[in-house]
């Protein structure tokens, strides 16, 4: 059990700073989740806490302690790597006690540890294969225990289901998220998939080439994105976001296609604003006009992408719509659903 | 995809014949080694099999029997004559000596190599890496004068001491091979995953502890295989062992002297020949198990 502190964490690699002074708290027995796209800085973040990578600038603590030239072992630290990483030539047992082995403790307590640790991955049959013998999603758990008979203070997954398909990696994502419960270690996971990071996280960080985008917990980010890079990076389908002019009617998209805004909003007349608005929040009824493109049935809904004033929207309803492509329909934005972006900062407009 | 029952037989038929074209100078060399000299000879026809197969050429070679006494014990008195300086037993024994010497010596340097040629990031590695392969740019004649000047100098050559002789071939073939075992050698460390180090370094090991533990034993094959490489070169080397040392008759060398001005002694050559691809044979086959592919299968997602 620990907390995590990173306070203004930089690091270049030659002349190139690829974080930029990042400062995160990690609550004792909280599971983060840092989420952004590739080449964001959220793996080379998380190889700092794991003392893979150097610091350049900042100070890195576990458990209170400074830890920026502490070596790895030293740290309190388990990992979980994308690739899972086992030792080839080990059988399960052994890559899951290689750790207690090397720090030499007695016989009897690894075995102890191995046998828990498989109980509760559900290893116990496998305990005496080699990794070749195992699924990928054996391996990954072998992995996991391999991290777990450590007792660490602190969980650092890199990526760990990105390699597996998707139906296990939905099984795994809930595996993780109960060990988290069971064993209520301070959990640092990166991910490039929200839906992972919304599903398993109390605490979603978003960042981008290296700076923090915004933080907080899943449905906060969801509903409150504080900018357009978040707006649009979480969700799926994603948030609509439509430039327009505002004008004493709402937004203006072109000519003529006006979607109306909140009776009380910041933005000023005239202000080039991007309008937010979640396909779920967009849905068929009296509002403004759209031009069908495409509707996908996905069963519980139908997602409707339509043609609103030269941009693209989507709206998703339960309703099950039989329109085709070219058909005129009108969407309703459910309007204190509403966000407002400006246009030249990207910023939500409070 | 499955082949057409034409297209299969076709295939096979390929397999057999490119296989019998491969096997039959062996075949015939063998063949050649236990047949009398009347047989192997016979001006008339070629012949296979018709012979009465006779174990000489092997007791004068192998075991250091008198080869007239033996012609004469056979039968085969007629057109036997010569020196008995065919016992190659001590050259045997020196290949054995050299090769095993020479590829231990390889692999220990070429696994410290290429593991810090695959894992550390120092200065010049890159150029590093090109030098040790430029190592094998010269043919080796371009080099043996000045080697021989060396070995003389340093006392490794024309030397009555055993040792030195043995220590003289080893380190030329160590030499030799070392580039090549060096860049085999790196390329399977390349295959392992740094995460792997990097899970052993988390999991509390020391680089020492990593090397030994964790990814040496992931790159066996790699290492038998190098091994095979070396341990063929220098068993079957013939240049550097003539030239390095006259104490040392490796078997290539030995053969060599069965080329006499009164003729080919082509039954010795044979056999000796024959006999001498058995160690190599047998090594392999020790090494083989660890050269079964995919050994580091499941460490990774494929």
């Amino acid at each position: 059990m620990a907390s995590v502190t990173i306070k203004n964490v930089k690091k270049n690699y030659g002349n190139l700073e690829v974080v930029h002074g990042i400062n995160l708290k990690i609550e004792d027995g909280a599971f983060v989740v840092l989420l952004g796209p590739s080449g964001c800085g959220k793996s080379t973040l998380l190889r700092m806490i794991a003392g893979l990578e150097s610091v350049t600038g900042g100070d890195i603590e576990i458990e209170g302690k400074r830890v920026n030239d502490v070596h790895p072992k030293d740290r309190n630290i388990a990992m979980v790597f994308q690739n899972y990483a086992l030792y080839a030539h080990m059988k399960v047992r052994d890559n899951m006690s290689f750790s207690l082995l090397l720090a030499k403790r007695p016989q009897n307590e690894i075995d102890e540890k191995v046998k828990w640790a498989a109980k509760i991955l559900n290893l116990e049959p496998y305990l005496d294969r080699y990794p070749r013998e195992l699924s990928g999603g054996q391996r990954q758990r072998v992995a996991m225990g391999r991290a777990i008979v450590r007792n660490p203070a602190v969980f650092l997954f890199d990526e760990p289901l990105s390699n597996l398909d998707a139906k296990l990696r939905v099984q795994m994502r809930t595996e993780i998220k109960e060990l988290h419960e069971r064993l209520k270690t301070t959990t640092v996971y990166v991910t490039h998939d929200q839906i992972e990071a919304m599903t398993m996280a109390d605490k979603i960080v978003i960042l981008r080439d290296g700076y923090i985008e915004q933080e907080g917990s899943p449905l906060d980010v969801y509903d409150h994105p504080a900018n357009l890079f978040v707006a649009e990076f979480i969700g799926s389908p994603s948030m609509n976001l439509l430039k327009g002019e505002v004008i004493t009617e709402g937004v203006r998209l072109a000519e003529g296609t006006v979607l109306a805004l909140p009776k009380s909003h910041k933005a000023k007349l005239g202000q080039k604003v991007v309008y937010g608005i979640r396909p779920e929040h967009l849905k068929p009824g009296k509002g403004t006009a759209a031009k069908i493109n495409v509707i996908e049935p996905t069963g519980p809904e139908m997602h409707i992408y339509a043609d609103m004033g030269g941009q693209e929207v989507c709206s998703i309803t339960s309703e099950r719509v039989h329109l085709a492509r070219g058909a005129d329909l009108q969407l309703a934005p459910q309007l204190d659903r509403v966000h407002l972006f400006d246009a030249e900062t990207g910023k939500v407009i409070a | 995809m499955e082949q057409s029952l034409p297209v299969r037989i076709l295939r096979d038929i390929a397999a057999v014949f490119v296989t019998a074209l491969f096997m039959f100078p062996i075949l015939w060399w063998a063949l050649a080694s236990i047949k009398p000299i009347s047989a192997m000879f016979d001006k008339d026809r070629v012949v296979f099999f018709d012979f009465v197969p006779t174990l000489i050429n092997y007791g004068v070679t192998l075991l250091g029997m008198s080869r007239s006494q033996l012609a004469i014990d056979a039968g085969l008195g007629m057109g036997v004559a010569g020196t008995e300086a065919y016992d190659s037993r001590r050259a045997i024994f020196d290949s054995v000596i050299v090769a095993i010497g020479s590829t231990t010596i390889t692999m220990m340097l070429a696994v410290f190599a290429a593991y810090a040629l695959s894992r550390m990031a120092f200065k010049g590695r890159e150029g590093f890496l090109n030098w040790v392969l430029g190592q094998r740019f010269m043919p080796p004649i371009a080099i043996l004068i000045p080697l021989v000047a060396i070995y003389k100098t340093v006392g490794m050559r024309d030397t009555d001491n055993l040792i030195m002789g043995y220590i003289g071939l080893m380190m030329i073939y160590a030499l030799m091979n070392l580039p090549i075992a060096v860049l085999l050698m790196k390329s399977f460390f390349d295959d392992v995953p740094k995460d792997v180090d990097e899970a052993a370094m988390i999991d509390g090991a020391t680089r020492w502890q990593t090397f030994r533990k964790i990814v040496v034993p992931m790159v066996r094959g790699g290492v038998a295989a190098s091994a095979v490489l070396c341990f063929i070169f220098a068993w079957t080397e013939f240049l550097l062992s003539l030239f390095l040392t006259t104490d040392i008759r490796t078997v290539p060398v030995k053969i060599q002297t069965f080329v006499t001005s009164t003729g080919n002694e082509w039954g010795f050559i044979s056999a000796l020949g024959t006999a001498a691809a058995i160690p190599s044979f047998i090594f392999i086959l020790l090494v083989q198990r660890h050269l079964v592919r995919g050994l580091t299968l499941g460490s990774l997602k494929e």
